[in-house]
């Protein structure tokens, strides 16, 4: 069995990649496989927004993370950069950088890259969702 | 120690993938992994000299490509036929990568742990 990480890069609903990179996970899961960490990169921290609500027929990109993130206690982190960048924020970066207001998904943590080179030492895959 | 094999492949400035990748190869030496960084395709065009993304308002990371050897990645590669393509010489690159073929590529790749393109 092996242990995965993955590097998730695609830009949320316009762009197939966070939606396989969901179902990649469900299915290593299934297959007796572990995740050690989800690392969200580039346009891919557009999804820790817990403001972005798609309409009810469709899957909200955000919940799917979240909800597979605490039934199978995996690790969503959020490139620090990418996300100010971008705009998505916790309440501790917002006060860092004088923002008013905070979005980030409480599933998902922000943390730099080096989060990222921790997982790939410590994984025997990182797949890159782009 | 696992390696990586960092892969460019897109244009230096009409994407911003090159920078964040170069970012991720930054972080990866600091953690003294072993990197390679391979030029193809379009990302050849990353290390034509004297860039001035200014004008486009975008900042300028061609100078950190320089500067790679310092943070301990030494093994740098350009895709000789992806030059020839765009009818450019090792002589209009910054003096950092070795000129090489299709098979040094794949056996590069092969090598690596880890091989991230972005």
């Amino acid at each position: 069995m092996a242990i995965f990480s993955l590097l998730v890069t695609a830009t949320p609903y316009s762009a197939q990649g966070q939606f396989s990179a969901l179902q990649f996970v469900r299915v290593a899961i299934n297959n007796g496989h572990s995740i050690k960490r989800v690392f969200f990169y580039a346009d891919g921290v557009l999804v820790a927004s817990r403001l972005n609500h798609p309409p009810s027929d469709e899957i909200n990109l955000t919940k799917a993370w979240a909800k597979l993130a605490i039934e199978q206690d995996i690790d969503l982190v959020v490139c620090v950069t990418a996300a100010l960048k971008r705009g998505i924020t916790n309440h501790a970066e917002a006060e860092r950088n004088a923002l008013t207001g905070e979005n980030l998904d409480p599933a998902f943590e922000i943390s730099g890259l080096g989060q990222l080179t921790e997982a790939m030492l410590e994984s025997d895959r990182l797949i890159t969702f782009g | 120690m696992k390696s990586i094999c960092i892969i460019f492949n897109k244009v230096p400035y009409g994407s911003q993938s090159s920078r964040e990748l170069l970012d991720i190869a930054l972080m990866a030496a600091a953690f003294d992994m072993p990197i390679k960084a391979l030029f193809i395709e379009q990302g050849v065009l990353q290390l034509i000299n004297k860039q001035q993304p200014e004008v486009l308002d975008i900042k300028n990371h061609s100078a950190t490509f320089k500067a790679l050897e310092l943070y301990g990645i030494e093994e740098i590669y350009v895709d000789a036929n992806a030059l020839n393509n765009y009818q450019l010489t090792h002589d209009d690159l910054m003096p950092i990568a070795e000129l090489i073929d299709n098979n040094a590529i794949s056996e590069h790749i092969q090598q690596s742990d880890f091989v991230l393109m972005l």
